[in-house]
């Protein structure tokens, strides 16, 4: 009876097929609950729209007087604000819970995932879905469709960067979360994280200068998040995608890697006097 | 067979003691102080297949600390424990597979959505085939008779609404083993109850094995057969519930009013509270006999009224956590002492207690003595 | 002369509740802190890097920087006053408050006004610090300030004009925190009118949302000078200088006849907004008391 229980976990349970069928159910679930939110989704939209209008303008005015900044003209630009915008909202959209993680931690809500077989990282991220970020999502689209000379290669470096760039974000999210299981509350740090790797990655690479930069290629990756991509796009450098790939998925895993270390240290709620 | 075997399990939680100094920051950040709390200490209990047991004590006693290390949630300090053949500190999500968790405080549905979403996507988690979860969802929608309310966002459903379709959620993979953290905390009277029926219901229907935290006393008598009780981490009382129930049908309160104004001889039993016409008394009946009190309490005078009641369950688990804490601080005073050094003080104290507060702390010791043993 | 000094008191404490307020939060303060440090260090790159030794619309790097630090204030100090009061709208708070004897509008303003001053003082002491380790000094306008002459004043006529200049230049630098503080108030008013939409809208935060990107684009990010001239004149019609620019501009590139234009403009605005805030208050607490909140 043992041998036969045995058999059936290592048939069945857990298998990459039943990760993507949760994982299908849970965007599934993600769609429905925006539509449930339909104005409050309009809203978020347009005001994303909005927003990222105003910082065009911006730039348009800023380039026309100056001709360029740091090597990127008008276009290379708005590729990286469409490209970094998609890639954001894409990872806010399927882990919804990333910027959340620490707040769970604090209040003892990951014990709903623990209680459940899946993988407690990934059920965590994946049980939640932002509606703003679907407008992120939707402008780079609407950047790309916009930029004159776009040619189904363009598009295709475009799409299959997208999920690396998510990735990305979703690591360093996860990992400036997961402070919180070693110092606390961490909120500050991990927003100024957040919000640092997200600035950096908007504006182009030349701006920087080479005392620091090394950083954005290591703990603030806007460099594959943004930099490399946008060479990529305009080299059509296609033996980066896959590179790109790779250290994307190399992040994720130490990303998780220190989410599980923090777990150890998870008590539940017990110790934390942070409940609001 | 056992369902669930604990050995001398522990918890320590290291908390962070902040003083009320003007530099409290500065040594903190240097040399912070730690305070351990055992959460529980060395709790050991078994819980055989198809029981329903309760878990019980005051808030802060271990209840929930204790259910959260045999799911896998939080690791203990030491000691050890098997649910289902499994160590739940290392196999935890083989574990998950077959236990059903409801948290009264933490929901496994989705906050904005129907519970039928949330019971789609728990399909997936528990990976059961469409048709099987078609199948199941239909059964435990019909036995709780969530129809009316299965597909509106889970936060305009009443509290009660949202625990019926919690457990029902929590038995969708079919669990041999159900864990009910205070399932019915918060719940008004009636929604208390519906709850209180399914579950008697489901523990004969489903053939699963339940274990309830909950410090409502009315949870456990209708629904238990077991109870083990909790106090300061440490099990105090293990035994059935008949026992339990026993004990508290030892002890009774008489009332009484006459007509008229009378004079109360009651042979050496004090009334509780007393007026000229009307008295309550509280017998122990292994003492004294019911029948013969009822008959002297008659031939006073023209009897107007006469209630016998029952010790609520609440008093009789009162005078047991009494009884520990006392017992505790006489450990304390006693310690190094010679044995039987030991058991004389704990004899006079005794004494002392019962002429203070009157028999209720006195036979409540012995119980708890028998609860120990 | 009671009542005004009872009123007075009012306002005072109203303030002071705000300050304690924000004491408690002074932790979730720091990240603020955090990210418009790192804004103005990205945005110094990027003038760094495309304005070199060069200048555009008369504004050099130094000169770009220090507007940039300026301008950003009222964003991050002054700007989120909507939220707060949104919220409170929401909450059911505002109607609550709305049957306390007191002035409601005014109320809220000493009470925002008075939350945002540390935030205010902060960001200024920031702003200063970071400006001269990025430029190395103050833009020429104010760096041209040195100590009061005071013995030449003794010596006739020349000389009290020196020191008057002296004075003077002293005085420009209290320009900046007047202009900033008017700006705060400008600020406040219309995003209190902004805010009090609540009373017919459920979802308003759009209006809120449009007004914010319009002032980021007409004078946070970038000079009203660097505008399209068909835009420029459009512009200085509306509040929006009055909100950025205007601080940042007595900051950038001082003379008095322009500053006084800006910060007269900023009163008007401030008059215009408080009759705008009163106008929207008073209609929507008109609708409350009819239909019964």
């Amino acid at each position: 009876m043992i041998t036969e229980k045995k058999k059936q976990t290592t048939l069945r349970r857990n298998s990459l097929g039943s990760y993507l069928r949760f994982m299908a159910m849970a965007f599934r679930i993600n769609v429905k609950s925006v539509l449930e939110y339909r104005v409050n989704f309009m809203l978020q939209f347009f005001g994303m729209m909005l927003n990222n209008a105003a910082f065009a303008a911006f730039w348009a005015v800023l380039i026309e007087r100056t001709g360029g900044v740091g090597g990127y003209g008008f276009a290379d630009i708005m590729f990286v604000w469409g490209f970094v915008s998609s890639g954001f909202g894409l990872a806010h959209i399927v882990f919804g819970n990333i910027r959340g993680l620490s707040r769970i931690a604090i209040e003892g809500g990951l014990d709903v995932y623990l209680l459940q077989p899946k993988d407690p990282w990934l059920n965590l991220l994946a049980s939640r879905t932002i509606v703003s970020a679907w407008g992120d999502f939707v402008y780079g689209f609407i950047i790309m469709l916009l930029l004159p000379g776009i040619g189904i290669e363009r598009w295709l470096i475009f799409l299959s960067l997208l999920v690396p760039s998510a990735l990305l974000f979703s690591a360093i999210f996860s990992a400036a979360e997961s402070l919180c299981f070693f110092m606390g509350n961490s909120s500050s740090i991990s927003s100024a994280i957040s919000e640092f790797l997200l600035t950096f990655s908007l504006y182009p690479e030349g701006v920087h200068a080479g005392w620091y930069k090394w950083i954005l290629y290591s703990l603030i990756p806007s460099a594959y998040i943004a930099f490399v991509p946008l060479h990529v796009f305009q080299s059509l450098s296609w033996p980066l995608v896959p590179l790109l790939w790779g250290i994307a998925i190399v992040y994720i895993l130490l990303a998780r890697l220190l989410f599980r270390q923090g777990l150890r240290r998870y008590e539940s709620g017990n110790r934390m006097d942070a409940r609001i | 067979m056992s369902v669930i075997q604990v050995q001398q399990l522990s918890k320590q939680f290291r908390t962070r003691v902040s003083s009320q100094q003007k530099t409290a920051w500065l040594t903190k950040l240097f040399r912070p102080q730690y305070r351990s709390i055992d959460a529980v200490k060395q709790v050991s209990f078994s819980v055989e297949e198809g029981e329903v047991v309760a878990f019980l004590g005051p808030n802060g006693a271990g209840k929930s600390t204790t259910i959260k290390m045999l799911t896998g949630i939080l690791q203990p300090s030491g000691g050890s424990s098997t649910v289902l053949g499994f160590d739940p500190a290392k196999q935890r999500r083989q574990l998950a597979w077959q236990i059903g968790s409801v948290f009264g405080q933490r929901s496994q549905l989705w906050f904005h959505l129907p519970p039928a979403d949330s019971f789609r996507l728990l399909g997936a988690i528990y990976e059961l085939e469409p048709s099987v979860l078609a199948r199941r969802t239909a059964e435990l929608v019909e036995r709780f008779a969530l129809q009316d309310y299965f597909d509106v966002a889970v936060r305009k459903l009443s509290l009660g609404q949202r625990i019926r379709c919690e457990i029902a959620a929590s038995l969708l993979h079919k669990p041999r083993l159900l864990f009910l953290d205070e399932p019915t905390i918060g719940l008004d009277v009636v929604a208390r109850r519906e709850i209180r029926s399914l579950l008697s219901e489901l523990n004969s229907v489903e053939k699963v094995t339940v274990f309830i935290t909950s410090h409502d006393m009315g949870d456990i008598a209708k629904v238990c057969k077991r109870a083990i009780i909790i106090h300061h981490g440490e099990v105090v009382v293990d035994e059935s519930m008949k026992d339990l129930k026993h004990r508290a049908l030892a002890k009774k309160y008489v009332g009484v009013r006459y007509q008229e104004p009378v004079q109360f001889s009651t042979g050496g039993l004090q009334p509780l509270k007393a007026t000229d016409r009307s008295a309550s008394f509280e017998i122990d009946t292994r003492q004294h006999s019911l029948p013969e009190l009822v008959r002297r309490l008659s031939g006073l005078g023209e009897l107007e009224d006469i209630t016998i009641e029952d010790e609520p369950l609440e008093n009789v688990i009162a005078d047991i956590y009494a009884a520990r804490s006392e017992q505790a601080a006489r450990n304390v005073t006693a310690g190094g002492r010679a044995k039987d050094a030991a058991a004389k003080s704990a004899g006079s104290g005794k004494e002392a207690a019962g002429a203070d507060n009157g028999r209720t702390t006195g036979s409540g010791e012995s119980q708890a003595a028998g609860g120990l043993s | 002369m009671s009542t005004l000094r009872m009123r007075l008191r009012a306002a005072g404490a109203a303030a002071a509740i705000g300050l304690k307020d924000k004491l408690a939060y002074r932790i979730n303060f720091g990240g603020t802190m955090l990210t418009y440090a790192l804004f103005v260090f990205v945005f110094s790159r990027i003038w760094a890097s495309s304005l070199g030794d060069s200048s555009i619309a008369g504004y050099n790097y130094s000169m770009m920087v220090w507007y940039f630090i300026v301008a950003e204030i009222p964003l991050f100090a002054l700007g989120r006053f909507f939220w707060t009061l949104s919220r409170d709208m929401k909450s059911g708070q505002v109607a609550y408050q709305l049957s306390r004897p007191y002035d409601f509008v005014a109320y809220q303003f000493w009470e925002r006004i008075g939350s945002a001053l540390p935030d205010l003082l902060i960001l200024m002491l920031e702003g200063l610090l970071i400006g001269l380790l990025l430029t190395g000094g103050f833009p020429p306008a104010l760096a041209a300030v040195g100590p009061p002459d005071i013995a030449a004043a003794s010596t006739g006529l020349a000389g009290t004009a020196a020191a008057a200049t002296g004075v003077a230049a002293w005085l420009r630098l209290l320009f900046v925190p007047l202009s900033l503080l008017l700006s705060g108030i400008v600020n406040f008013y219309l995003q209190f009118a902004l805010s009090m939409t609540a009373f017919w809208l459920e979802e308003n935060e759009a209006f809120f949302w449009i007004f914010q990107k319009i002032a980021l684009v007409v004078g946070t990010l970038l000079p009203i000078e660097f505008l399209p001239e068909a835009a420029q004149r459009i512009v200085v019609w509306t509040p929006f200088p009055y909100i950025a620019y205007a601080p940042a501009r007595i900051m950038t590139a001082f003379e008095l006849s322009g500053a006084l234009r800006l910060i007269a403009g900023q009163l008007l605005w401030a008059v215009i907004g408080l009759a705008l805030a009163r106008l929207v208050f008073r209609a929507g607490s008109r609708k409350i008391a009819v239909n019964g909140g």
